[in-house]
């Protein structure tokens, strides 16, 4: 298991998409932070829900990317084929499966305490040169533990989604699709639902909004994960290989 | 089987030998659509065989259904008396290369080997020795997008070599190599075999066939219509390419 580890990492860091997907998840936080902060009347950010609202692009880009680099874990190695080399060497699939969440989640972790840490520090920058109280000092440990469990478990809804799945266009959209468009619109219309999708319960872990507790909402994202994982584990292993 | 078999006969090992490769009535149906319909055969140790047949033949389905890559309707397939998906370390015995197309564009060839070394639980030394081994060491730190279609032939070959096995399962090896690619390879295969180990090659090229193997299976419409030793098909004089041709014209739809 070491080695499949070992060669999940390689995978990782032999190609420039993990780094890409760094610089486009950095590049989204940094935007969104001078859209928010700069823009914003003082009025509107003052308060500390406000502030933490106002934070949750941070959490929601870490747990979308996180999921994007969960998904093109095993939707890139069945573009470019390279799934049955990988499946020569290692016929029982499901090590393969479980290095790749064991991967994805780390890297996933990475990407979550990075967009609630660039948020967290340009966020605290900006309200300091407005002259804006800052409310949140207490909250940045839930932040960023929060954040980073919940872009953890988005890297394995992605590599079960991207699983299942397999066309990695196909994954990679309907990850955004469902974070940016499903997600923010339950949360706005139903937010009774909304709050107990994958992406609301990571907002609720991270602390940005109150709607579930702490706890609630990583039991949920964890069944989440653990079903999407499954579904894609079992599909690989019953599946035959083009 | 079909009917119109012409010296088939079946390569049974004699008892007491472990057959490299074996299988039995080996069946794919995708539907009504028999893609592999029946197939039986064994390799002896020591031997290079080529795989012929037109394109949609069945050759590379029966690759995937022997490598567990894809599951038999029907029948079976063992090699060293295992099914492939049972074997414990099946690079230490198995070496295959299915396309020559299954590299990631942007990793460079010696991280594509060393992640199947590592996944392996190989040692990565054996990297630099098979890349010495295919003449691919100064490009190794090249991406794979970078490589002519014969350097991502070699870079497949050097994926199957990664755990020295004692069986080569090849699909279109020569696929884009120069002639002298060409001749490096033969003489690969044929080295290989001389050491006691097996190879199973699919191929067009029916001249480097005639040139490199010892014996021939030839499929259409996923039937086996021909298997033996290629002295005994090409007896007459006649050529590889007039047996061929008459086979798979003999049974075209």
């Amino acid at each position: 298991m070491t080695g499949q580890l070992r060669a999940e990492l390689l995978k990782q860091r032999s190609t420039q998409t993990t780094l890409f997907l760094f610089l486009a998840m950095f590049g989204l936080v940094a935007f969104a932070v001078a859209m928010h902060v700069v823009a914003l009347g003082a009025e509107s950010i003052s308060t500390r829900s406000d502030q933490l609202a106002v934070f949750q692009v941070g959490t929601r880009a870490g747990m979308l990317f996180a999921g994007l680099v969960g998904a093109i874990a095993i939707t890139a190695e069945i573009r470019y084929g390279t799934i049955r080399p990988t499946f020569l060497v290692t016929p029982r699939r499901g090590t393969v499966i479980a290095a790749k969440l064991a991967v994805s989640a780390v890297v996933g972790i990475i990407f979550g305490l990075l967009a609630e840490g660039v948020m967290v520090a340009a966020a605290t920058v900006a309200f300091a040169a407005r002259g804006i109280d800052n409310q949140l000092s207490g909250d940045y440990l839930q932040l960023l533990a929060g954040g980073a469990a919940a872009a953890a478990l988005w890297a394995a809804i992605g590599v079960g989604v991207g699983a299942l799945v397999r066309n990695q266009v196909g994954a990679v959209v309907g990850l955004c699709v469902w974070m940016l468009l499903v997600e923010s619109t339950s949360e706005s219309f139903v937010p009774g639902v909304g709050r107990l999708m994958p992406g609301g319960a990571g907002l609720s872990l991270a602390g940005n909004v109150d709607e579930l507790s702490a706890a609630v909402a990583a039991l949920l994202l964890v069944l989440y994960a653990a079903a999407t994982s499954a579904a894609g584990w079992l599909a690989t292993l019953s599946r035959d290989i083009a | 089987m079909s009917e119109q078999s012409r010296s088939v006969h079946e390569l049974v090992e004699p008892s007491g030998r472990e057959a490299v490769l074996r299988c039995r009535g080996l069946t794919k149906r995708y539907g009504e659509f028999a893609a592999v319909d029946g197939i039986t055969f064994s390799l002896e140790r020591g031997t290079i065989t080529g795989f012929l047949g037109p394109n949609g033949a069945g050759k590379t389905t029966t690759l995937r259904l022997l490598l567990g890559l894809a599951e038999p309707t029907a029948g079976d397939a063992h090699v060293f008396g295992r099914r492939y998906r049972e074997l414990d370390q099946p690079v230490r015995r198995v070496g295959a290369v299915l396309e020559s197309g299954d590299f990631h564009p942007a990793r460079n060839g010696r991280d594509h080997l060393r992640a199947l070394a590592l996944a392996a639980g190989l040692p990565l030394g054996r990297v630099e020795d098979v890349l010495e081994l295919v003449e691919l060491s100064a490009a190794a730190k090249r991406r794979v997008k970078t490589y002519s279609l014969g350097m991502r032939q070699r870079l497949g070959l050097a994926a199957a070599l990664l755990g020295d096995p004692e069986l080569l399962i090849l699909d279109e090896p020569a696929n884009g190599l120069d002639p002298a690619g060409v001749r490096w390879l033969r003489t690969f295969l044929q080295t290989f075999a001389a050491r006691g180990r097996t190879v199973l090659v699919s191929s067009h090229l029916l001249a480097e066939v005639a040139q490199t193997v010892d014996q021939v299976l030839i499929i259409h419409h996923g039937r086996l219509l021909a298997s033996g030793r290629l002295d005994e098909l090409t007896h007459d004089r006649r050529s590889l390419e007039d047996v061929y041709l008459e086979l798979t014209a003999g049974e075209a739809s």
